[in-house]
């Protein structure tokens, strides 16, 4: 980052670009990386993404001045308590399943007003707690990792997260530790005309074993509001995390500006799992590299736009060292009049030798004014590995809706099993029934508001 | 009183008449067999009692049970007791034999079926049709061999109980023992379940295993002739020509 003063600029691209490593500088503090963000916040403009040939994906019309960061009280007193769920927002206790947890970190605006964890696992040295808390309380381990492989300028809502955030979540699972049960972490929109600048910082140090589960929800409401968030895990020797995410937004108009970055350490493995069930326009770059020899991972997605939703995900699989292993699996469908546009790259590193990786996006358009783009590009630059990709575009299969209305399913039931048998692949590996099932609710909640689309197309066909 | 009844029923598809005036009475607990040459019909009639989208009735009649359900919905029509053994049946991808049957019995019912009772509805089918019990358990038709597919029809037959099933060449591509198994498993729920069927097939083997009380012969798009099961026999010695020149005027 420079000191010299930038000029107002509009930053577009042509093509996307992997992370590839990119990061704060060793040794800078906090302040003065706010300080650089904030400098390129002021001097540059919302930001247009465009993959040239394909699509635009524009924040332009976001009224960031009309937005303000809200803050609430803990229900602890403090960011670190072990509450009941009891004074915890409405919409958190209808949406996350009520099951066993390791931990729970809640985040509403601009303030986390929740964090829960069980007595003896803070006894075995986990922390969870907020990342302006881990700033002080945790610092060798904050300053180690704190934006190690994010950077914090790239466009104006990015360097608005990292000059901004407030909150945030930090969570550190020492060595050798086998958690069975997820770290819920959420993050919660409380209404129009709120900016919520979301930071998570999650390392998982060797040999460590445990899962997380991100939540971003929102009710519905008219109006703007806005979630950036900067999401970083860093997983080292050995370790294995099962991550996932469960986004729905809900019907307001809330853009979403998302860089998530996972690494994967020597020998380690990261199962990550992105639901991206709702909002009014997102981007997510979501990195998952491998960062030395032996990791190993398996990237897999899902989407569903409906109505007016725009959608815009860059999905990198980085190979900086080999041996690595790589399995990247996409799913989504289109409805309404939305657009999804996902690029899938596969990118390997010079010297990265024994690398092996597989892309594979499946697509379902379900309406004629939906719309999805899907990109698998493969950059590779070692010659002993194999890196591959594969996709299909579908539609509804009318043979398949005949079947099953013969067997006494009424259209909309058949449509509803097709779509959910659609994404099955990837909820049954989640190897987590309750969040599967959220998932599979949310779906069918999001076909069931397309269905008059959804009929008049096959009518139309 | 015949449970379904065809009546004069003329049925075009992408611009072309198929079904020149079909009538056929079909009552529970008979089982009837409907021949004839390729491209004469037979698959357009089992698709167009189930009410298939792509097969528009111009005129004519399907009665089922005093109704008329011509312009019935295909959910409508298995909800009332029709079922079709489809001669190719899809795959559904990431739904289990076990779930699919699930939701087609809750469909005709109010409340769910209870967790007890479906499993050992699904024991008894299971047993019927000589599979292995993994098999509830894989994504319908997915990966399945021909014979797994059509043993699966008749699995879900068997859980749905219809009062009248149509096989549509359900003995097409069966090895001998697949035949066996499947048309044992026809023949008990005929027995057990009092199931009537309009079996079609080409062949004389599967007849071998359940004897229709009456028999159909169908030539471009019409029945042209109907008797018992020696017209079986005499198919095997004449083939289609012989009635087909008997029946000129008619085709």
């Amino acid at each position: 980052m420079s000191e010299a003063p930038v000029r107002p600029q509009r930053r577009e691209a042509t093509l996307y670009h992997a992370l590839d490593g990119a990061g704060a500088p060793a040794g800078s503090s906090l302040s003065s990386l706010r300080e650089q963000a904030l400098r390129v916040y002021e001097s540059s403009e919302l930001p247009v993404w465009r993959r040239s040939g394909f699509w635009t994906t524009s924040f332009a019309d976001l009224d960031l001045d009309a937005l303000e960061v809200r803050h609430h009280a803990s229900d602890a007193g403090s960011a670190e308590g072990a509450r009941t769920g009891s004074t915890l927002p409405a919409l958190l206790t209808a949406t996350v399943p009520d099951r066993p947890r390791a931990g729970r970190i809640v985040q509403l605006d601009g303030s986390v007003i929740h964090c829960e964890l069980a007595a003896d696992l803070r006894e075995q040295g986990i922390v969870l707690c907020s990342l302006e808390e881990a700033a002080e309380r945790e610092a060798k381990t904050f300053e180690r990792w704190y934006s190690h492989r994010l950077p914090g300028d790239r466009h104006k809502l990015e360097a608005a997260n990292s000059a901004f955030w407030t909150g945030g979540v930090f969570l550190h699972v020492p060595a050798g530790l086998r958690i069975e049960e997820p770290f819920e972490i959420v993050h919660l929109l409380g209404g129009p005309g709120v900016a919520q600048h979301a930071r998570v910082l999650i390392v998982g140090e060797a040999q460590s074993d445990f899962r997380v589960h991100e939540y971003g929800l929102a009710e519905d409401f008219e109006g703007q509001a806005l979630h950036t968030e900067a999401f970083e895990l860093y997983l080292l020797d050995g370790a294995r995390c099962r991550l996932a995410h469960f986004q729905d937004w809900g019907s307001g108009e809330v853009h979403d500006s998302c860089t998530r970055y996972v690494g994967v350490g020597r020998d380690a493995y990261c199962h990550w799992l992105p639901a991206l069930l709702g909002g009014h326009l997102v981007h997510e770059h979501l990195e998952l590299a491998v960062s030395e020899p032996g990791g190993d991972m398996a990237y897999r997605g899902i989407f569903f736009t409906e109505g007016e939703e725009q959608l815009d995900v860059f999905a990198v699989d980085l190979h900086e060292t080999g041996p690595s292993g790589g399995d990247v699996h996409w799913r989504g469908a289109a409805a309404g009049q939305s657009r999804a546009s996902m690029e899938g790259l596969i990118k390997i590193n010079p010297g990265a030798q024994q690398s092996h990786t597989y892309l594979q996006l499946h697509t379902m358009m379900l309406s004629p004014k939906a719309r999805i783009d899907a990109i698998p590009s493969v950059l590779v630059s070692a010659d002993d590995v194999s890196a591959s990709h594969g996709g299909t575009v579908g539609e509804l299969d009318e043979s398949l809706i005949f079947y099953m209305q013969s067997r006494g399913l009424d259209r909309p039931a058949a449509v509803r099993v097709i779509v959910e048998g659609f994404f099955e692949p990837l909820l049954s590996e989640l190897e987590d029934e309750p969040l599967a099932e959220l998932i599979r609710s949310r779906l069918a909640a999001k076909l069931a508001a397309a269905n008059a689309d959804i009929e008049a197309y096959a009518s139309s066909r | 009183m015949a449970d379904l009844e065809i009546r004069d029923l003329h049925v075009r598809t992408e611009d072309r008449e198929i079904l020149k005036g079909v009538d056929l009475r079909v009552a529970h607990g008979e089982i009837h067999a409907l021949m004839g040459p390729n491209g004469s019909g037979k698959s357009t009639l089992a698709n167009t009692l189930l009410g298939h989208p792509a097969y528009e009735v111009t005129s004519g009649q399907i009665i089922f049970n005093g109704e008329d359900i011509t312009a019935a919905e295909p959910h409508e029509r298995a909800n009332a007791g029709l079922f079709l053994a489809f001669q190719y049946p899809v795959a559904i991808p990431g739904v289990s034999v076990a779930n699919f049957l699930r939701m087609a019995i809750n469909a005709k019912r109010d409340e769910p079926i209870g967790v007890k009772e479906f499993r050992a509805m699904l024991t008894e089918a299971v047993e019927l049709l000589d599979v292995d019990r993994s098999f509830t358990s894989r994504a319908l038709n997915d990966g399945f061999s021909g014979g797994e597919k059509k043993r699966a029809e008749i699995l879900q037959m068997a859980m749905l109980a219809p009062q009248i099933a149509i096989l549509d060449e359900t003995d097409s591509g069966l090895d001998i023992d697949a035949l066996r198994t499947v048309a044992e498993g026809v023949s008990k729920l005929h027995a057990q379940q009092g199931l009537g069927a309009l079996i079609i097939t080409h062949y004389q083997r599967m007849l071998h295993y359940i004897e229709p009380q009456f028999v159909h012969i169908m030539l471009d798009g019409r029945i042209v002739l109907e008797g018992g099961v020696e017209l079986v026999e005499r198919l095997e010695r004449e083939g289609y020509d012989e009635i087909r020149k008997e029946h000129g005027a008619l085709v």
